[in-house]
């Protein structure tokens, strides 16, 4: 290409235009919104949960085009693309993430169909009807089996208790299931009583890690002894390794009890294939998708889809629903209370 | 040499004064004469490429320098760590680089040879890969068995600052060793010979007379390094350190504030403005290791018996612990995952991603690089050589900063021409730069232009301006000069623009994390989010493979060493 670049009377034009072709060329054919496909901005695992989309092509003969990423990084690109998104339907993590892409107008409220109303209970929905759930998880205190004697830890302020000072890891409060639980915790206990809590875990300067999963990892590992996680990552490595050396520790069991978080999918303001989507949103709380979801070691928001055989007892813990429609709008204020306490 | 020293040149040119502005020979003035267009072209490459730029200090002046609530809580925290960051990884890497150059240059010992360029490999490894194997040892919860050090070996209080500083020195020190070695392979004998005749001893006179004559190339090795320690976003982001970089992407993808993680960003371009300012005034005008270096070679002295398996002993082990173990590793988890058929789409679509925007990058850079260069060497203007100059300041500025300053102006094009097109002319082309392929590779132009512009030029300069001339004598006008004098002698440039560029792509984080399209990660974005789940198994070959890919220019910048050196590296 080079020369017969050179032997032209224009070469560095020539080639400018050629490579700018080229690459408005690729952006075009990678951006294309794919006609009949179903985009989904998929902010849930990538890592095995794909099976789901795949059964549900099959059973349908609908594409569908997964695009990945975290909840908070598809809240931005849906909020920029407006309009122009070619995504259709965003399945996402945690309250936080779906409060706020309602909040953004990214979500459309729909009327539920029958068959949506039959697969998920009501608190389990958006009031509006902008999204539903897929399924709940638990966040609660983990603690090391070989180092922290069995009933030593029943509360979220147990995290705070000055014996495990050095001990506790927690994952940083830019994640979303931290904000949602502190946002809950306000709405429930209000914020001096929240404040006292994070301030009593702050006070065990506790080690921030990456994920749910690091943190069991370093609990494991032995550099520390308890912490905070979603129950699922637990069900992954207990299934994983029967002998992984972290439990749960239920909270507050006879009081409010575990606090319960969503995730959750929705139509896309902008979606052109509304049909397909809600198509789409129902098959994902049928059961049969329902059971791929548990073999995760979720929990299904269809009740009529038992957990996974390995966490089947953990069903009967005392749980507390997220309060729906109080936590979202105490966002802010969770995260201003979470840098306040010098949370990183 | 080449590579390292194109690394630095936009160092160098961002910090030098106008007058000193590497260029090629100065042409006489035709007075009267119109701009050739290919000068035109080449300042308005270099001002397009640099305009996105100016968003960020924009971001002060626009709120009135107050900062926002976001940026004002996170930024104390965030300054201290990244200047200690910055400083740590300096002074470790300047010792550690320092000392085995000096180490190597002035002494003899078994296996000193294989060690000289066995030294530099470190630097083909990415901090966030090194970041990846340390946080895998923790291994109970993964189902990877071939852990090298056995289940959850750990390393206490590597999710600090202080861990920060060691994962970065480990993959940084190179810098610092390989300008250092050469400072001082340059070298007479007689110096130090004068030095020991006054009374010194050997070891004292490397260091009264060997080690102050590299002072300009340990602060030019030093000043990279805390460049580079500061534009680190992978190594604190996985290891939980509030620095500057994160706190960038962390108000941009969590806070969701522009204004916030603009301003974040204005005050660590300022930092890195100040530290290079630094370094100007520590190197002072201590150039004169280039008047000396007449004369003979050092000659190392002979280490015997135990003394010489001592000196061996610093540079075997550090290149065991940061680079011999965590690629052995890195093979071993690779060779688990693909002996239990864990390969499958994603490392296929993750290679296609990543091969796609790296080659786009590259010819557009390569393009942009040689216009410029040629612009200048038609006809060099002042607007020309600052311009040019301008052009190449991304290359200084950390990638977090650059994806958000690409980003906001890119969206406005997006939100205002793109629409009007759309209203105008009924063209629907949805959004052609937000979240695209084609912002990505903008966003690395501003990026890596300057690797592209510095080679070319480079070459371009050894081209004699007599040859230009008799081509012109002979009717011919500034393209056909281009196309038939320069673009075939300019081969060698252009083709190392485009190495460095495409592997400098295929290893970028920060800027890939912030900007790729959805659905279309790439190998280093696979091994950055494996790494924060903990998903070790799901990045061992994407890992191995961005390390393959590194050892390239790696190798190549050895064997140019071996024959630039030849007798007088290795004595």
């Amino acid at each position: 290409m080079l020369s017969r670049l050179i032997r032209m009377r224009w070469p560095l034009p020539v080639a400018g235009v050629v490579v700018a072709g080229i690459i408005v060329g690729v952006t075009i054919a990678t951006a294309s919104d794919g006609g009949n496909t179903l985009v989904i901005y998929n902010g849930r695992s990538h890592y095995g949960d794909e099976q789901v989309f795949t059964d549900f092509e099959e059973l349908t003969g609908i594409n569908v085009e997964l695009r990945g990423g975290t909840g908070p990084e598809l809240y931005e690109r849906l909020r920029r693309e407006g309009d122009d998104t070619p995504a259709d339907v965003l399945v996402t993590t945690d309250l936080a993430n779906l409060w706020r892409a309602e909040e953004a107008g990214l979500l459309e409220p729909h009327e539920l169909t029958p068959t949506l109303e039959a697969n998920v209970p009501a608190e389990l929905r958006d009031p509006a009807g902008a999204w539903v759930a897929v399924s709940t998880r638990l966040r609660v205190p983990v603690v090391s089996t070989e180092r922290v004697p069995e009933g030593a830890v029943t509360d979220y302020a147990d995290l705070g208790d000055p014996q495990y000072r050095g001990r506790t890891c927690l994952r940083t409060s830019n994640n979303e299931y931290n904000q949602s639980f502190v946002a809950d915790r306000i709405a429930k206990y209000g914020l001096d009583a929240t404040r006292e809590l994070l301030e009593s875990w702050m006070a065990n300067d506790p080690e921030i890690v990456n994920s749910d999963g690091e943190l069991l990892a370093v609990i494991a590992a032995g550099d520390c002894d308890v912490g905070l996680s979603n129950h699922y990552y637990l069900g992954r490595a207990l299934l994983e390794n029967p002998d992984f050396p972290v439990a749960p520790a239920w909270p507050d069991q006879d009081g409010r009890g575990a606090h319960a978080n969503v995730s959750g999918v929705g139509v896309v303001t902008w979606s052109d294939d509304e049909e397909d989507a809600v198509r789409l949103m129902e098959y994902l709380t049928s059961p049969p998708a329902q059971e791929l979801i548990v073999a995760g070691s979720e929990f299904a928001a269809n009740p009529d889809v038992p957990p996974a055989e390995h966490i089947r007892d953990w069903a009967d813990v005392n749980v507390d629903p997220i309060a729906v429609e109080e936590a979202g709008p105490l966002l802010d204020d969770a995260i201003a209370l979470m840098l306040e306490v010098g949370w990183n | 040499m080449e590579l390292t020293s194109e690394r630095l040149r936009p160092l160098e040119a961002a910090a030098a004064p106008a007058s000193e502005a590497p260029g090629p020979p100065r042409r006489r003035r035709r007075p009267g004469g119109r701009l050739p267009g290919s000068t035109v072209l080449g300042i308005v490459i270099s001002l397009a490429i640099v305009a996105p730029l100016l968003v960020v200090p924009l971001s002060l002046i626009g709120d009135g320098f107050a900062l926002d609530p976001i940026a004002r809580t996170l930024l104390p925290t965030a300054v201290r760590n990244s200047v200690v960051l910055a400083a740590g990884v300096g002074a470790t890497s300047l010792v550690v680089g320092g000392g085995l150059a000096v180490l190597v240059s002035f002494y003899d010992f078994p296996g000193r040879r294989w060690l000289d360029w066995a030294l530099v490999l470190p630097m083909a490894m990415p901090s966030y890969v090194l970041v990846y194997v340390i946080l895998g040892q923790y291994g109970l919860a993964s189902p990877l068995q071939s852990n090298l050090l056995g289940d959850g070996f750990r390393l206490p209080g590597i999710r600090s600052v202080g861990g920060a500083v060691l994962v970065l020195s480990a993959v940084l020190y190179p810098y610092v060793y390989l300008l250092a070695r050469s400072a001082l392979v340059g070298q007479s004998r007689q110096s130090i010979e004068a030095a020991r005749s006054l009374g010194d001893g050997y070891g004292r006179a490397i260091w009264r007379v060997a080690v102050p004559l590299a002072r300009p190339a340990l602060a030019a090795g030093t000043a990279l390094v805390v460049m580079e320690a500061l534009a680190d976003f992978g190594t604190v982001n996985l290891l939980g350190v509030q620095a500057l970089t994160s706190g960038v992407y962390r108000v941009w993808n969590g806070g969701f504030d522009e204004s916030a993680a603009l301003q974040l960003a204005s005050v660590l371009v300022g930092l890195a403005l100040v530290l290079l300012l630094v370094e100007r005034v520590l190197r002072g005008r201590a150039r004169y290791h280039q008047a000396v270096g007449r004369g003979d070679a050092v000659v190392p002295r002979r280490l015997r018996g135990w003394r010489g398996w001592l000196a061996a002993l610093p540079g075997v082990v550090l290149l065991l612990v940061v680079f011999a173990l965590p690629v052995a590793q890195l093979v071993a988890w690779s060779w688990e995952t693909a002996t239990e058929g864990g390969l499958g789409v994603d490392l296929r679509t993750a290679i296609t991603n990543t091969l796609l925007v790296a080659a786009l990058a590259t010819l557009a850079a390569v393009v942009t690089g040689t216009v410029v260069a040629y612009g200048l060497r038609a006809r060099s203007t002042r607007l020309g050589r600052v311009s040019a100059r301008l052009g190449t300041i991304g290359y200084a500025i950390p990638g977090t900063v650059v994806a958000v300053a690409v980003y906001v102006p890119l969206v406005w094009v997006d939100r205002h021409v793109v629409t009007a097109a759309n209203d105008a002319f009924g063209w629907s082309v949805g959004l052609l730069f937000t979240g695209t392929v084609l912002g990505l590779v903008l966003a690395y132009l501003v990026r890596f232009h300057a690797l592209s512009f510095f080679s070319v030029e480079a070459r371009m300069t050894r081209i004699n301006p007599n040859l230009d001339d008799a081509a012109r004598s002979l009717g011919a006008d500034h393209t056909r000069v281009l196309a038939d004098v320069h673009l075939p002698l300019l081969r060698p440039g252009i083709v190392t623009a485009a190495l460095l560029v495409l592997v400098d792509v295929m290893k970028e984080l920060p800027v890939t994390a912030l900007l790729r399209p959805l659905g279309r990660d790439t190998l280093a974005i696979t091994v950055w989010e494996a790494t924060k789940d903990s998903r070790i198994d799901a990045a061992a070959l994407p890992a191995l493979l961005i390390v393959l890919v590194g050892l390239v220019p790696v190798i190549v910048l050895v064997r140019l060493r071996q024959r630039e050196g030849g007798a007088a590296t290795l004595p």
